[in-house]
């Protein structure tokens, strides 16, 4: 039925003649489980099905949407799409890079599925870590959840493409809050979601997280406050998954450049020429693009434009190289190729330019995150993400952070709390001198990158091994 | 689709789960938008879609179920996968059938407007090659969006409450810029007819121009002056913080603090569902709406609280209505500049997020307009600026507050806020 409705919509907007048209069928099954404090808050079941159909007339776009898979409403949506992208009245072209038909299937990867896995089971794991993390009378606070997620699509353009993928989504989560002296600190699993099954579930153990994150919630409560000055940082892949979702993957986005988000996301600091020139870090620094990542929640096979996932290098020995690109906005920044970063929230929102997968690639075998540690004399080690902000620009940004420790003479010197630091992107990413092994590398999938307007989240995965950046303003912002 | 066929949708949801109680939620949306950029269309959307939650109990345990099809076949199908969840959930400690019978919800006025309701698109298309020309004409380049939704909700829960809603909103936002010089605007009302595009994308032209050569400010102690905007930014985050249930377990900065005062007497705040920015009249679970000041003078009066909290701790179940209004006095942003002898003025904030939800300490940036005003008038633009701030703390310093405007379902005053220090730790 889905083929069959995505095929109709093409068939309208062929006989109508636009100068491009695609329609997305979508199908999407949730299974959410959320307890809070031991007790089941919320358990919820959502399905979704319908189809997005967008068309090019006279240089413009329009696109509209029906609930459901029925030639009807399929037809219905397709002259509505029409219609709208008329509307504006245009006379001229719209250029979109080249493709070449595409063909074919992709599905995730999957071991256990998640939706077999009864949900008492679910159920019963949540309550255990749940009542695990709350034993001690001082944390008053634990969200525990389950989260999957099967989303199946089917691209058809005139272009002649029709592709598919089947895509699991699983997500854990627990975050526990102590309160002591009149102050609150929390404490979290920050791994998020992968592209996977129940496996991915297993292999984050959360029986091992109730304990973890009371104790750890619990020995931050109690910490003292951040020191105050420019230090040195020593910071996890699970914290710099955010930062480089921040100042590397938002800047690089090249709808930004072009000001198609100066209203509300913002635009970037960098510029159509600054590719393949611009200074963003040291020699170290090579940040990879990767939708084709296994696991990577940007690994769609083919984004909405019908694109292939690539691999390529955002950052190359420090070098900004190019930006991610989808169909529209390749040829406005120079290239001849769209690098598939198209995506929509769902079948009823207009695919944007979103970031792809990245990661910020390992430092040489045998390099720990002692090692690292051994070069500072004063400075702090994070872990996880807390608190951030970013300038529109990206540039001026401020961060916090999960788990904090104090380094003193190369060695850990006590737990810390309420930890923020501040930099300039290009600043910042200058200052990194030591990044540790793939040992040590990390990811983190984001469910709820927001962006566009009206607001469309998105995913992606970002990862990093333990990194050290010198000299960076550090204090508790008060 | 006729006016009653969200509470249809609902009836037969509720009718549907078999189940001791029940209660259904629907949103029937139609959203319309066009989206420019860089002084072109880059988006025109229209779409319409259906949400059917149903919730359902058994006296101990609970579960729900999110669906977009009305039909019956699809009804029937959701409260089965349903009744199966329920059968796999613990009993909740905390259970709460649906709200008793005999319900009463306010009636909000003037919510929809019949020609919003159609989403014309030929209304977009005006405002949104209007904005552009403007820019254009002054040498600008023009984002933004122009929205128009006609949304209908209904409720129904097995106790035999019934309910629907309908409202219409109109949203043009714009962005004017030139280099590091912008400006902003967000228009948005129920209806077409106050949508003042013209005259706003000109100012806003003259705006951006003027905020051009910005320099550093001087470290020192400024009075701050608010834009409405600025202030809705912030007081969204009070918004969030309000609930009775987290305060009382030590979670938030209100911990402790019904009945005392939070911040300074210029800071009182309210909801009023039928007042000048309208709220909603029920919640999902078919609460009625009432009017309510949550912080009067200062002192913490009320606290949304959810029903279960509510019965343990003796308060009365209230929740956000969807609008907040703060009061005001007279005057405008202009007249408080002209009062003010060493301050800074700020059109916006941008990403501005929690450091510490214990203390509400923000953090965040300035957007699209800082000045500073000396001896009563706008001297030169400034640049964006990083700050860290406690906003029941800068509402103890309220000098001055001008005439209430209407920000979104937000009724906000300009303000001004004194002794501010500059760079912000």
């Amino acid at each position: 039925m889905m083929k069959q409705a995505a095929k109709r919509a093409v068939e309208i907007l062929e006989s109508l003649g636009v100068q491009y048209g695609d329609a997305r069928a979508e199908t999407v099954s949730t299974e959410k489980t959320v307890f809070r404090n031991g007790r089941l808050e919320q358990a919820i079941l959502r399905d979704s099905r319908g189809l997005g159909v967008r068309a090019v007339v006279g240089g413009f776009w329009g696109s509209a949407s029906c609930t459901g898979f029925d030639a009807g409403s399929a037809e219905a949506a397709a002259k509505r799409a029409y219609e709208l992208a008329r509307s504006a009245g245009g006379k001229g072209e719209k250029p979109l890079s080249p493709l070449a038909p595409q063909r074919g299937a992709y599905k995730g990867p999957v071991e256990e599925d998640p939706f077999d896995v009864p949900v008492g089971e679910k159920m019963a794991l949540l309550d255990r870590a749940s009542r695990e993390a709350m034993k001690d009378q001082r944390v008053k606070e634990c969200y525990a959840w389950l989260g999957f997620e099967n989303i199946r699509r089917v691209l058809a353009s005139t272009e002649g493409s029709m592709v598919e993928s089947d895509l699991t989504f699983s997500e854990p989560f627990l975050m526990a809050t102590a309160v002591s002296g009149g102050d609150a600190q929390s404490r979290s699993l920050q791994d998020g979601a992968r592209i996977a099954g129940w496996e991915w579930i297993r292999q984050c153990d959360i029986d091992s997280w109730g304990e973890k994150a009371r104790e750890e919630a619990i020995e931050k409560v109690l910490a003292p406050e951040s020191p105050e000055g420019v230090m040195d940082l020593l910071l996890d892949g699970i914290h710099l998954s955010l930062t480089m979702h921040e100042s590397v993957g938002h800047p690089t986005e090249s709808d930004r450049v072009l000001g198609w988000e100066s209203n509300m996301a913002g635009r970037s600091f960098l510029g159509i020429e600054d590719q393949r020139s611009a200074i963003y870090g040291s020699r170290l620094v090579n940040l990879v693009a990767d939708n084709t990542l296994p696991y990577g929640l940007a690994s769609w096979g083919w984004d909405d434009d019908g694109v292939p996932g690539q691999r390529w290098h955002l950052v190359k020995n420090g070098v900004f190289q190019e930006f991610g690109t989808v169909r529209e906005t390749a040829p406005l920044v120079g290239r001849s190729y769209s690098r598939g970063c198209c995506r929509a929230m769902d079948y009823s929102s207009f695919p944007i330019n979103r970031q792809p997968n990245f990661y910020l690639e390992p430092g040489p075998d045998g390099i720990t995150p002692e090692d690292l540690m051994a070069g500072i004399r004063l400075g702090v080690m994070i872990e996880g993400r807390g608190s951030f902000s970013i300038d529109q620009r990206r540039i001026n940004f401020q961060f916090g952070g999960d788990r904090f420790q104090l380094i003193r003479n190369g060695k850990p010197a006590g737990p810390l709390k309420k930890v923020i630091y501040r930099s300039e992107t290009p600043r910042f990413w200058g200052s990194c001198d030591g990044i540790a092994d793939r040992r040590w590398f990390k990811t983190a999938g984001f469910l709820t990158c927001g962006k566009g307007e009206p607001m469309q989240s998105a995913r992606m995965t970002h990862g990093a091994s333990w990194a050290r950046f010198r000299n960076i303003r550090v204090g508790g912002g008060k | 689709m006729t006016r009653i066929e969200p509470v249809e949708m609902a009836r037969n949801a509720v009718e549907a789960a078999e189940t001791p109680h029940a209660s259904a939620f629907v949103t029937v949306a139609r959203k319309a938008f066009t989206r420019f950029g860089n002084n072109t269309l880059t988006q025109n959307l229209d779409t319409e879609t259906t949400s059917i939650t149903l919730s359902v109990g058994d006296g101990e345990r609970k579960a729900s179920i999110v669906f977009e099809d009305p039909g019956p076949q699809s009804i029937r199908a959701a409260a089965e996968r349903v009744r199966e969840f329920l059968k796999a959930s613990p009993p909740d400690p905390e259970y709460m059938p649906p709200p008793p019978e005999g319900q009463i919800y306010p009636v909000i006025h003037d919510s929809a407007d019949p020609e919003a309701s159609e989403c014309p698109v030929e209304k977009r298309m005006e405002a949104v090659k209007g904005v552009i020309a403007t820019a254009a004409g002054f040498g600008l380049k023009a984002g933004g969006i122009c929205e128009n939704d006609w949304v209908r909700t209904a409720v129904a829960t097995s106790t035999g409450n019934l309910a629907h809603h309908e409202k219409t909103a109109v949203n043009l936002s714009f962005t004017l810029d030139m280099g590091e010089a912008s400006s902003y605007r967000n228009l948005n009302h129920e209806s077409w007819r106050e949508i003042p595009w013209r005259e706003a994308s000109e100012q806003v032209a003259r705006e951006a121009l003027s905020n051009q050569g910005q320099t550093e400010p001087e470290a020192g102690e400024y009075s701050l002056i608010l834009e409405p905007l600025a202030v809705t930014n912030l007081l969204v985050f009070l918004y969030w913080s309000l609930d009775a249930r987290r305060a009382d377990e030590g979670l938030t900065a209100f911990s402790d603090m019904q009945g005392k005062p939070v911040s300074g007497k210029g800071l009182t705040l309210s909801s009023d569902p039928d007042g000048q920015v309208k709220g909603v009249p029920f919640n999902p679970e078919g609460l009625p709406s009432r009017s309510v000041v949550w912080i009067r003078e200062g002192v913490l009066e009320n606290f949304p609280c959810q029903r279960f909290w509510a019965a343990r701790t003796r308060r009365e179940p209230l929740f956000m209505p969807e609008c907040l209004q703060m009061e005001g006095g007279n005057g405008s942003t202009r007249d408080l500049v002209s009062e003010t002898g060493k301050g800074i003025l700020i059109r916006r904030f941008w990403y501005i997020r929690f450091v510490d939800q214990k203390t509400l300490k923000l953090t965040g940036m300035t957007r699209d307009g800082v000045f500073l005003v000396e001896n009563g008038r706008v001297t030169r633009p400034l640049k964006d600026f990083r700050w860290n701030w406690r906003p029941l703390e800068l509402f103890r310093s309220i000098e001055a507050a001008g005439q209430p405007v209407g920000v979104s379902s937000f009724l906000v005053p300009p303000l001004k806020i004194g002794g501010i220090k500059y760079p912000s730790t």
